[in-house]
């Protein structure tokens, strides 16, 4: 197909973008700006295209570049195009193009300097992502994945004069370091076990790893351990850099202080890029997990203990922003609890809609952070409806998505996540317990959502700044609007519940994520979930469980109003005590990560000892002994030429004398 | 006939004679005349060899040598006159900038 050759282009775009923006963007009107919308915008409109060609009925999976032929090592760069990667093109290059969009009322317009920077770490930033969606094998996917964290540390420090800044950006690139190690032992790993990393096909790893299990081991190398455990051990590893990137317990610890970077880049970090990588990179590699119930079963549990964890600690926050991270990091343990429990359509559409909506509300904060003069606390906010009626309608039309509020999208990814949950755990107490965390943390969701939303737009203005706000332009009230349709619209791709009780064919996203390329289609498994896993569906009516989860999520939601929605609210969470505290110290879990740093200073101390005295010790006196013969060997050079003449004389005597005694003369 | 052992003697002693002239003397001129000298030696072994093979190519070779000698000599007169001009002087010793 003719759209296919064009697939390199999504991501070849807004690197051209970078470039332009790195080398260019200081003598350009907008600094680089234009050159991100347009690419980005190119890469849509090809996204977009991809998403027809594939609802065709068409798919691609080519290699396009080779480092190391297949015999030994498969290693190459090459494009995957199905369904799953033509929903996640869309997503990613939409939510970067109103990103970029918003930016110029975010950045341009309120004087920052350093804009080819970070328009040029956009790009980047947007490049990256889209090349590991594309990817379609692990070890291109690992190259994209560290370039994404990359660019995060980059954008993350870009107000590099303050302090703050540059520590959460090496926070954010050190934490999900620790996590890619794993991940990278993991792509090693599988390298070694099957020879090949590639997603999709009769050859890849995923499907070569089935057949293992199936009995047909073949050339896969599992180094005495049963197939099931060596899987398990590599679905592990790889989950490592999956729970470093998408902040999942214990390794969320970066993503709040991520918010020290600009909106924006928050919004394309937490939306549709890096965060979102960790997900997609299970979604991708399903099949492999989808026969593994152990890893599973850890991937639900960590999901809803993580979705539950963050909740209640976005309950406190001051910063609109904060309880944005928080939310973040809970939204993302739905979407693993969603692929633990063998919902991968769910978890898949939850995905989109939480780039929506997550997109959106960080997009409306930015919005309220202009108005506010870049004062992030809610108490001092307050009133802000009349005064920024796009931002607010905009904005709530958002939190009720993320509160998971009818009809709103996100009610039906979120209960069909939950609902996933629920059938599969009544056969499994496990996934049971990790649905029963993300049920409450439902309930602490609308509470959070709406308390930030009626601290921030409702009741009296309480300072100056919030009762004359710093009016906001075409360039943020336009992505807001985008989102705000979308955070109300798409959830009705996948009405499950409708269409349980109507009859009605309308499970799009379903039907979409069906077919594809033989293997990977959630229809593949499905049969796998059955087979392997033995992931057995109750038989529920979706109507109770969505009642449930949303009679949750009115409670919290009613529970805020009634604490928070006079004229002038009282700080209730004081009257937590030293809950409060644990919860504001984020459950001291820097403090205890910190500490095991620090414990373990004594080991790289000792290394570094090593490294300084033996290593660096054989180097330097390689180069100190040739350096000192060198000077003592120079003197033989007198410059005076009977010198010289006396030397050749002598080596010919002492040529003949050896010559004489060897060749018997004497 | 005398024979070619006393021309070899002869060859080694003029060899000699040149080789003691490099080593001992500083003059640049006396340096050339004293590589002369060895060449002329290389000459008689040539000259002597090619007598007592009855081959005529070492004769030749010796012209070739005269030849060369000559070219050199032109060569060496005008190293010792940039020598001169930079050290006011023939003395080999003195030029001993260029080392380390």
């Amino acid at each position: 197909m003719v759209a296919f050759d064009y697939a390199p282009a999504i991501a070849l775009l807004p690197f051209a973008s970078f470039v332009i923006a790195l080398f260019a963007g200081k003598y350009m009107p907008k600094r680089g700006a234009l050159a991100g919308i347009l690419a980005t915008g190119g890469s849509l409109v090809l996204s977009i295209w991809m998403a027809f060609t594939v609802a065709g009925g068409e798919t691609y999976n080519e290699e396009l570049y080779t480092f190391v032929s297949p015999e030994a090592f498969d290693l190459h760069l090459g494009i995957l195009v199905d369904p799953l990667a033509a929903l996640m093109l869309i997503i990613v290059s939409l939510v970067a193009f109103l990103v970029h969009i918003f930016s110029l009322g975010y950045m341009n317009d309120e004087g920052e300097t350093g804009l080819p920077r970070y328009y040029a770490g956009l790009g980047l930033f947007t490049a990256s992502m889209l090349g590991f969606v594309l990817a379609d094998n692990l070890f291109m996917a690992f190259m994209f994945f560290e370039m994404v964290g990359l660019c995060s540390w980059l954008l993350i420090g870009f107000w590099f004069r303050d302090d703050a800044p540059p520590s959460a950006a090496k926070k954010a690139f050190l934490v999900t370091r620790f996590g890619d190690y794993f991940f990278l032992v993991g792509v090693v790993g599988i390298f070694v076990t099957f020879s090949t990393a590639t997603y999709a096909g009769s050859e890849s790893f995923v499907r070569l790893a089935e057949e293992a299990l199936a009995g047909n081991v073949g050339a896969v190398n599992t180094f005495g351990f049963e197939p099931q455990t060596w899987f398990a051990i590599l679905g592990l590893l790889v989950l490592g850099g999956v729970i470093g990137k998408s902040a999942q317990f214990p390794l969320h610890t970066w993503l709040p202080d991520a918010m020290e970077g600009p909106t924006p880049v928050s919004a394309l970090i937490h939306a549709a890029t890096m965060v979102a990588a960790g997900v997609y990179l299970v979604a991708r590699m399903y099949g492999f997990y989808a026969l593994l119930p152990t890893v599973l079963a850890i991937i639900a549990f960590i999901g809803g203990f993580t979705a539950l964890f963050a909740a209640t600690m976005a309950v406190v926050k001051r910063e609109i922003k904060q309880v944005l991270a928080y939310s973040t990091i809970s939204q993302y343990g739905y979407m693993m609890l969603g692929l633990g429990v063998g919902g991968y359509v769910a978890a898949t559409f939850h995905l989109m809609t939480h780039a929506f909506f997550k997109a959106l509300l960080f997009l409306g904060a930015g919005s309220v952070i202009i108005a506010m003069h870049h004062n992030e606390d809610m108490w001092d906010m307050g009133g802000l409806k009349d005064r920024m009626p796009v931002t607010y309608w905009t904005f709530l039309a958002g939190s009720l998505a993320l509160a998971g509020i009818f009809p709103f999208a996100g009610f039906w990814s979120k209960d069909e996540v939950l609902y996933e949950a629920l059938v599969h755990g009544l056969n499994d107490p496990l996934l049971l317990g990790a649905y029963a965390m993300g049920l409450l943390a439902v309930l602490f969701t609308g509470f959070y959502t709406f308390r930030m939303v009626l601290l921030t737009f409702h009741g009296e203005p309480r300072s100056e700044t919030a009762k004359n706000p710093h009016g906001v332009g075409w360039n943020v009230k336009l992505p807001l609007a985008v989102l705000g349709a979308l955070a109300v619209v798409a959830g009705f791709i996948n009405m499950v519940p409708v269409a349980e009780l109507t009859g009605a064919n309308i499970e799009f996203l379903h039907k979409w994520l069906e077919h594809g390329i033989t293997g990977v289609t959630s229809e593949h498994y499905g049969e796998l979930l059955s087979e392997f896993a033995g992931y057995q569906a109750a038989e529920l009516s979706p109507l109770i469980p969505a009642v449930v989860s949303l009679g949750l999520a009115l409670a919290g939601a009613g529970l805020a109003y009634v604490l928070y929605s006079g004229a002038s609210p009282e700080r209730h969470t004081d009257r937590l005590g030293s809950i409060k505290t644990l919860l504001m110290s984020n459950y001291y879990q820097d403090e205890y990560q910190v500490w095991l740093a620090d414990a373990t200073t004594r080991v790289a101390r000792a290394a570094d000892t090593f490294d300084q005295g033996v290593i660096d010790g054989v180097v330097n006196g390689v180069s100190s002994v040739s350096l000192f013969s060198g000077s003592r060997i120079k003197r033989v050079q007198t410059g005076v030429v009977t010198n010289y003449a006396a030397l050749l004389s002598l080596g010919l005597v002492a040529l003949l004398v050896v010559f004489g005694l060897l060749g018997g003369w004497f | 006939m005398v024979p070619v052992q006393y021309y070899l003697l002869l060859s080694a002693g003029l060899f000699c004679v040149g080789l003691f002239g490099i080593l001992t003397r500083r003059n640049a001129l006396v340096f050339l005349m004293s590589v002369e000298i060895m060449l002329t030696a290389a000459n008689i072994n040539f000259v002597a060899f090619s007598f007592q093979h009855g081959n005529l190519t070492g004769q030749v070779f010796s012209l070739f040598t005269i030849a060369l000698a000559a070219a050199e000599v032109a060569v060496g007169i005008g190293i010792v006159l940039v020598l001169y001009r930079n050290f006011r002087g023939v003395d080999v010793t003195e030029a001993a900038t260029m080392r380390w």
